[in-house]
């Protein structure tokens, strides 16, 4: 159980820290392919650094698996959203939505390893 | 002896225990159900500093080996307090200073993900399996999953630097090494794997 509230909370972490990250280096108006760009390699690097701090408590694989997909794909929505100034115009919004996106993520990754786990292979004899 | 592989696990011998404190404890029940398989002459292959000691059924007869002296280190003093009898030898998986057929069982634990020439360890080890011995896994592996199987392969070169491979296909690299899979079980999503395996016939 425990594990399971650190896991969201790490996936919210991650979230939460891709978007300042982001917030702090794209500005509106800046090209979105850029900012996507951008966006994805912040949140990758964030991840990185975030999930090792994370992963003695959490769990190396439970950290870094869910937190590659926020970092990738969260920092390039983030970015995204940023330069186009479309949406969480406060930074308190924008945090609220990064920490809810990683929550949703960590949580589809969790049903998804429910429908994976288990025998892939047995030898008849 | 691999001298690089060597100053690299001498270096993370600092930091294991800390860093797999919380999968320990995860990973650590379906370590405990596949190492309970274990029968006869036994070989654990990358003991690391030990921590998986405490998964091992009570009172067997193991010989232990890493290629890292200041893993051993660690290891021999929860070697000292394991049931049975836990023998700790610095040695390179690709180059096993055992007879042929000295095993019932070799066992690893997030071991291939780390030897550089996987498929020559693991030919290693299916030399020192009797013919009828077992080869029991727990590995990480490439994901087949595209987005994460992709940050695998871009986050390797990195990882591999400081300890593992991300992207290893293990489960192929033991059919390539000369064994027959008897049963594989996804523990974590499709990234960390249970691995049985048999010698296969000639």
């Amino acid at each position: 159980m425990l594990f399971t509230i650190g896991d969201y909370v790490a996936g919210m972490l991650i979230g939460v820290a891709t978007t300042l990250a982001v917030r702090g280096i794209i500005s509106p108006g800046m090209d979105m392919v850029i900012a996507m760009l951008i966006g994805m390699a912040l949140g990758t690097v964030v991840h990185l650094l975030v999930g090792l701090v994370l992963a003695p408590m959490v769990g190396m694989f439970e950290t870094m698996v869910p937190g590659s997909l926020i970092g990738m794909y969260g920092g390039m929505l983030f970015g995204m959203r940023d330069s186009m100034s479309a949406g969480s115009l406060t930074l308190a919004s924008a945090l609220i939505v990064g920490a809810i996106f990683g929550a949703i993520v960590v949580g589809g990754i969790k049903v998804y390893n429910r429908i994976l786990q288990g025998a892939v292979f047995e030898a008849s004899n | 002896m691999d001298i690089e592989t060597q100053r690299k696990w001498d270096a993370a011998s600092r930091t294991l225990d800390f860093m797999s404190f919380a999968e320990d404890r995860r990973i650590g029940p379906h370590k405990r159900r596949l190492f309970s398989k274990m029968r006869g002459a036994t070989l654990m292959v990358a003991a690391g500093t030990g921590n998986d000691f405490k998964f091992f059924p009570p009172n067997m007869n193991v010989a232990a080996i890493d290629i890292s002296p200041k893993m051993l280190e660690r290891a021999g003093r929860k070697a000292a307090s394991y049931s049975g009898t836990i023998d700790l030898r610095e040695m390179d998986v690709c180059n096993l200073g055992f007879p042929d057929a000295s095993f019932d069982t070799v066992a690893t634990a997030f071991t291939f993900c780390s030897v550089p020439k996987p498929v020559a360890g693991l030919s290693e080890l299916r030399r020192v399996l009797k013919p009828d011995g077992q080869l029991l896994m727990i590995e990480h592996v490439r994901s087949a999953i595209g987005p994460i199987g992709i940050f695998m392969d871009l986050m390797t070169p990195l990882t591999s630097r400081l300890g593992p491979s991300l992207n290893r296909d293990t489960v192929g690299n033991v059919q390539k090494a000369g064994f027959r899979l008897r049963r594989v079980e996804n523990v974590y999503l499709d990234v960390v794997k249970i691995i049985e395996a048999v010698p296969k016939g000639e």
